[in-house]
């Protein structure tokens, strides 16, 4: 007699298990890697699948087209989510976009809370070197240079449903050509791992 | 044997149900968004927010490098018109439908460059209207509900761009 409205809710469950296997890929299952960051070319625009849909409207409600500003994010280093326990090194130049920005993120996708109330870097407010060279330091602990504070999202931690503690997003700003026709391979900052406590 | 066949096809329906959740996710979380920005500024009504900071959680991922007015529309009593005067650095006006599709798009990049210093006056129509009717700028939204999104620069000296944003609005005709 229960077979029925049971097989009914193990699938309803299984549907959402699924949906949010594939929604938590990052940028959805037909992102483009460039290096550690990732894109979708298709945030935003008419052409995103269903997928694509949903994984933007979870963490990153109304984003806009790539021709307006073209998003990379990064969650691991060479597999290793990022972590609360390590400190990470970005480093850059400039890149061919009319203005750029790094944010950092928690796992709510919401900004960090942290005592200096920096939630980001851009091209316009980085120390950088007589060359234009730029290093941000993005840690827990409080570093001489460009200091990215990172620390616990503002929601509990039970609501955790992803393996890196934050993440980095990228935003380029009426990006160059080079990000819209081969977003694979157009320059971004490098992102390495310093250490772990 | 039989145990196999259920397990067989309940992985097989919970599949693809997930696509079936998936088309319904974006339209539920632009439900909440619209009734949350309803509420508190009411509909065709433009709301500036302030610069994004750590209490900010209305919209995930806010950049803390822009400043925002958002506008929930409702074209079902008729046009609605947008006024925002257009500063100097990065600005656009982002129309989104209720799954989330961006369909429409004004900014003072690329081409459009010349909108740098003058006003934008755009009149929104629904899907039913008749452009011919109407004079001007005009975006004709694909559903009779959506989000209308300002951005602005917000680096560096924004007393431009919060200026343009406070003298901005969104009304019915």
């Amino acid at each position: 007699m229960l077979r029925w409205p049971l097989a009914v809710l193990i699938v309803l469950a299984a549907s959402v298990i699924f949906l949010l296997a594939t929604v938590n890929s990052d940028m959805g299952q037909d992102a483009v890697s460039n290096g550690n960051w990732r894109t979708n070319p298709n945030i935003g625009s008419k052409d995103a699948g269903v997928m694509l849909r949903a994984t933007v409207a979870i963490g990153g409600l109304l984003a806009s087209n790539r021709d307006d500003s073209i998003y990379y994010a990064l969650t691991s280093i060479d597999g290793k989510p990022l972590s609360l326990n390590c400190q990470y090194k970005i480093e850059g130049n400039d890149y061919d976009a009319n203005w750029w920005s790094i944010t950092a993120y928690g796992w709510d996708f919401y900004l960090i809370p942290n005592s200096e109330r920096r939630y980001s870097f851009n091209n316009e407010n980085l120390v950088r070197d007589d060359d234009g060279n730029w290093q941000i330091y993005v840690s827990a602990h409080q570093t001489p240079g460009n200091w990215l504070p990172i620390g616990p999202s503002g929601s509990a931690r039970d609501d955790k449903a992803k393996q890196h503690d934050f993440d980095l997003l990228i935003r380029l700003y009426t990006p160059g050509d080079e990000y819209l026709t081969a977003p694979e391979s157009a320059p971004l900052p490098k992102v390495s791992m310093e250490g772990c406590v | 044997m039989i145990w196999l066949r259920w397990i067989l096809g309940i992985l097989i329906c919970g599949w693809l149900g997930q696509f079936l959740l998936a088309m319904l996710v974006p339209h539920l979380i632009m439900e909440r968004l619209y009734s949350q920005v309803g509420k508190q500024a009411g509909f065709n009504t433009l709301l500036v927010n302030a610069k994004p900071d750590e209490t900010s959680r209305g919209v995930v991922r806010p950049s803390p490098d822009l400043l925002y007015g958002i506008c929930v529309y409702n074209l079902d009593q008729g046009p609605v018109v947008i006024k925002a005067p257009v500063p100097d650095r990065y600005w656009s006006m982002q129309f989104y439908q209720m799954n989330t599709d961006n369909f429409a798009s004004i900014t003072n990049q690329r081409e459009q460059r010349h909108r740098a210093g003058t006003v934008v006056e755009a009149t929104l129509i629904g899907p039913g209207d008749v452009p011919d009717k109407y004079s001007g700028e005009l975006i004709q939204s694909p559903t009779g509900r959506g989000v209308m999104l300002l951005r602005a620069s917000g680096i560096g000296e924004d007393t431009e761009a919060q200026l343009a944003l406070k003298n901005s609005s969104c009304k019915p005709i």
